[in-house]
C-alpha cells in the first residue's frame, strides 16, 4: 500500500502542477460554454490519471522523465525578445505569413499577419471566444473532446489562447502561413499549453508550417493541441518541424476532421527535444477525402521520440497514406504506432501504412507497430514496416569511391531521410530541413 | 604500377588466393582470365580493400607504396579504381552529389582545389558523352532503376571522371550487349594513357576485341598459370581453361 502511495504521489503532482494557473483561470470566465469545457476536461484529467505503461498507449514511453520534472505554467508577462532576435530562427529566403508565440502566448509585434488576404484569419484563439464564440464553438474541443487522451484534456483544462486560423469558402492563401513557437528559458521549468484551431472552408487551400524551437538549450515542456477541420473540398499541406531544445518535452495532440473530396498532406519532423509524444488522430467525415501522413524522426543518446497514429476510416470512399522513417543511433529510443481502423460499410477504403527505421548503433531501439482493423469488405489495405541498418556493400561502394566512411554513412542517411525531405515544399523549407538533419547528422555518425 | 608479390588471401577460411603475382607497368593493359571459382574477383576486391577477405601473405604495392594496409577510400584516393561487377544501388542519393563528393575527395588528396560547379557540370557533361549516356542520369539516384548496361556504363563514367592511376574492372562486359559492350570499351579505350594502367578481369575473350591488352594471364585455383600476348586469349578461347590445367598438371607430373 505504502510503495502505491509513493508513487502515486509524485505522479499527481504533475496534474496539479500544470493546472495551478489553470485552474486560475478558470476563474477567469472566457465564455460560459468554454468554461463548462474545462471544467469537463479537469474531471476528466483527474479521472483519467497519469498513464502508466501497463496502458497499450504508453506501453513504450514512460512517462517518469516527464513526471520526476515539476513543471509550472509561464507566468503572463511580456517578453523582451524583438525582431532583431527572430533573424537567426526565420528560415532563409522563406516568405510567410508569420504568427510567433513565445512560450505559448502570441505576441503581435513579434508576427507578420497584416498581409492576409481578406477572408483568411490568423488570431488569437481567446480573442476569438470572446468576441464570437459561436464562431467557434462548432469546431472547437468537438474531435479533441472525444478521447481519452489526458495530455489532450490538460491542455482543454488549462486552456488560454492559442490561435485561430481559418480561410473562408473558396479563398485560396497563397504564401504559407507560418506559426512559430519559441521556447526561452525561464528561471524554474515552465509548461506551455498552446491550443489552436485551424478551419478551412468549403474549397479553401492553405499551406501551414508549424515550428517549435527554442534559444539555447532550456528545460521545458510544450503540451500543444491543434485541432484541424477540413470543409468539403478544402486542401491543407501542412508542415510540422520539431526542433525544440535537447532538454525539452514535447507533447502534440493533432486532430483531424476530413469533410467530403478534402485534401490533407501533413509531414512531421521529430528532430528535436529529449522526450517527445505525438498523437495524430484523423477522422473522416464524407467520402472521397484523401489524407497523407509522411514523417521523419530522428534519436540519439537518451531521446525518446513517440509518434501514434489513430486513422479512422469510418466512411467509404477514403484514401490514407502513412509514411514514416526514422534514424536512431547512440542510445535513441524510438515508437511508432500506426493504427487504422476501416468500419464496417467504409468499402473502397484505400489505406496504406509503412515505418522503415534505420539504426546506426546497437544501443538504438525502436519499437513499431502497425495496426490494421479491418471490418469492411472490398478495401486496399496494407502495411509494412522495417528495420535495418546500414548496408556494409553500400558502405564500401561508397568508400571505394574516394568517400571516407563519416561521410558516406552521412550520405546514406540523408538518402534514407531524402525520400521523406524530397516532399517539402516550398523550397526555401526543403533547404532548411535539409542542413537540420544534416547537422543532426553529423552528430549521429560520429561514433 | 602495380607489384603483386607472393598474395595470399581467404574467405571464411578458405584460401582463395594461393601466391599470386602480377606486374603491370605504367601505361599497360593487362586482362586477368580464368574459369569460375579460380579467384578473379577475390583478387579485384583485394585490390580495393573490401571486408571479409582476409590477406595471409604477400604484398600488393601501388607505384612502390603499400595498398594493403590503407582503407578503401585512401586507396581510391590514391588512384585505384575499382568497376564493380554488381555496382549496387544508392537509394536517394543523389548521382551527382555522390559523384561531386567523390571527384572532390580524390582531388583533395592530389593536392588540387575543389571543383567549382560550373566545371563540374562541364565535366561531366563531357564524360557523359563519351559513354553515350543521358544527362537525366544525373538528377536520379545512384544506379536506381538502371538497366545492367546503364549500371556497368556508369561504372567506367565514374572512372573517366576520377581519373585514377590504376583501373581495375570486374566482369565489366558481363551482361553487356554487344552496343553496350563498345561503349564500354570506348570509354575504356579513351582513357588509355602512358601513365594510367588498366586490369581486365574476365571470363571471355569477347572483351579483348574492343580493348587490346598488352598481356593476358590465366589464373587457375588462386595462381597465375600462365601469361603472355594478347594471342594467348585467343587460345583459350579455342582450348578453353582445362588446357592450362592439364598442361600444367602434365609440368607437375
Amino acid at each position: 500500500m505504502s510503495t502505491i502511495a509513493s508513487t502515486a504521489e509524485p505522479r499527481q503532482h504533475l496534474l496539479e502542477d500544470w493546472l495551478d494557473s489553470g485552474s486560475a483561470a478558470a476563474d477567469r470566465s472566457i465564455t460560459p460554454w468554454m468554461d463548462e469545457e474545462r471544467q469537463s476536461a479537469l474531471e476528466k484529467v483527474r479521472r483519467l490519471g497519469i498513464p502508466s505503461t501497463k496502458q497499450e498507449a504508453w506501453r513504450y514511453s514512460s512517462l517518469k522523465p516527464l513526471t520526476e520534472q515539476r513543471f509550472s505554467p509561464y507566468p503572463a508577462e511580456e517578453t523582451s525578445l524583438t525582431r532583431g532576435d527572430l533573424d537567426a530562427l526565420v528560415i532563409p529566403g522563406m516568405d510567410a505569413h508569420r504568427a510567433v508565440l513565445v512560450n505559448g502566448r502570441l505576441v503581435p509585434h513579434l508576427s507578420d499577419l497584416q498581409d492576409l488576404p481578406p477572408g483568411a484569419r490568423v488570431m488569437s484563439l481567446r480573442a476569438m471566444l470572446e468576441q464570437e464564440p459561436d464562431a467557434v464553438s462548432g469546431h472547437l474541443n468537438k474531435l479533441a473532446g472525444r478521447g481519452d487522451q489526458v495530455f489532450t484534456a490538460l491542455n482543454t483544462a488549462g486552456l488560454e489562447d492559442g490561435l485561430l486560423v481559418s480561410v473562408d469558402p473558396g479563398l485560396a492563401v497563397e504564401r504559407p502561413v507560418e506559426i512559430l513557437h519559441l521556447s526561452v528559458g525561464a528561471d524554474v521549468p515552465r509548461v506551455a499549453q498552446p491550443r489552436h484551431l485551424l478551419v478551412l472552408g468549403e474549397g479553401a487551400r492553405a499551406t501551414v508550417i508549424e515550428r517549435y524551437l527554442s534559444l539555447g538549450e532550456p528545460l521545458y515542456c510544450t503540451n500543444s493541441v491543434l485541432e484541424l477541420i477540413l470543409e468539403p473540398g478544402a486542401g491543407l499541406d501542412h508542415h510540422r518541424i520539431q526542433t525544440e531544445s535537447p532538454n525539452a518535452f514535447h507533447l502534440t495532440g493533432l486532430y483531424l476532421s476530413q469533410a467530403r473530396g478534402s485534401r490533407y498532406r501533413g509531414l512531421n519532423l521529430g528532430l528535436g527535444a529529449a522526450w517527445s509524444r505525438t498523437d495524430l488522430v484523423v477522422r473522416f467525415s464524407g467520402p472521397e477525402a484523401d489524407c497523407e501522413l509522411a514523417g521523419l524522426y530522428l534519436a540519439g543518446d537518451r531521446q525518446l521520440v513517440d509518434y501514434h497514429l489513430d486513422v479512422e476510416h469510418g466512411v467509404p470512399h477514403c484514401t490514407s497514406r502513412e509514411r514514416f522513417k526514422g534514424i536512431l543511433y547512440g542510445r535513441g529510443r524510438a515508437v511508432f504506432d500506426g493504427r487504422i481502423h476501416v468500419a464496417r460499410g467504409a468499402h473502397k477504403t484505400d489505406a496504406h501504412l509503412s515505418n522503415k527505421n534505420l539504426l546506426l548503433s546497437r544501443s538504438a531501439e525502436v519499437d513499431t507497430k502497425p495496426q490494421l482493423e479491418i471490418f469492411a469488405d472490398d478495401v486496399k489495405c496494407s502495411h509494412g514496416t522495417t528495420v535495418g541498418q546500414i548496408d556494409p556493400d553500400v558502405l564500401f561502394y561508397l568508400r571505394s569511391r574516394g568517400i571516407s566512411e563519416l561521410a558516406a554513412r552521412r550520405m546514406l542517411c540523408l538518402g534514407f531521410a531524402g525520400e521523406i525531405i524530397d516532399d517539402l515544399a516550398p523550397e526555401p523549407l526543403r533547404d532548411y530541413v535539409a542542413t537540420q538533419v544534416g547537422s543532426r547528422l553529423e552528430k549521429t555518425t560520429q561514433e | 604500377m602495380l607489384s603483386v608479390k607472393g598474395l595470399k588471401a581467404s574467405v571464411e577460411g578458405r584460401e582463395i588466393l594461393r601466391g599470386l603475382d602480377l606486374e603491370v607497368g605504367a601505361g599497360e593493359v593487362h586482362a586477368i582470365m580464368g574459369p569460375n571459382g579460380s579467384g578473379k574477383s577475390t583478387l579485384a576486391h583485394v585490390l580495393a580493400g573490401r571486408e571479409g577477405y582476409e590477406v595471409t601473405g604477400g604484398r600488393i604495392l601501388l607505384e612502390g607504396e603499400d595498398l594493403l594496409d590503407p582503407a578503401p577510400e585512401e586507396r581510391a584516393r590514391k588512384g585505384l579504381f575499382l568497376a564493380f561487377q554488381y555496382p549496387v544501388e544508392l537509394p536517394g542519393v543523389n548521382n551527382t552529389y555522390f559523384l561531386k563528393a567523390a571527384l572532390n575527395a580524390v582531388r583533395k588528396a592530389r593536392g588540387e582545389p575543389e571543383i567549382d560547379a560550373v566545371s563540374f557540370l562541364r565535366l561531366m557533361r563531357e564524360k557523359l558523352k563519351v559513354l553515350h549516356l543521358d544527362d537525366s542520369l544525373l538528377k536520379r539516384a545512384v544506379n536506381v532503376g538502371f538497366s545492367g548496361g546503364e549500371k556497368k556504363r556508369n561504372e567506367i563514367f565514374q572512372m573517366a571522371l576520377l581519373e585514377p592511376k590504376l583501373a581495375v574492372l570486374d566482369e565489366t562486359d558481363s551482361g553487356l550487349d554487344i552496343d553496350a559492350l563498345r561503349l564500354v570499351a570506348d570509354g575504356v579505350n579513351a582513357l588509355r594513357s602512358p601513365d594510367r594502367s588498366v586490369v581486365l578481369v574476365t571470363h571471355y575473350q569477347r572483351l579483348l576485341d574492343y580493348i587490346e591488352p598488352d598481356r593476358v594471364h590465366v589464373l587457375v585455383h588462386g595462381r597465375i598459370l600462365r601469361s603472355g600476348g594478347k594471342e594467348l586469349a585467343l587460345e583459350l578461347e579455342e582450348k578453353g581453361y582445362g588446357w592450362i590445367e592439364a598442361d600444367q598438371e602434365g609440368e607437375a607430373a
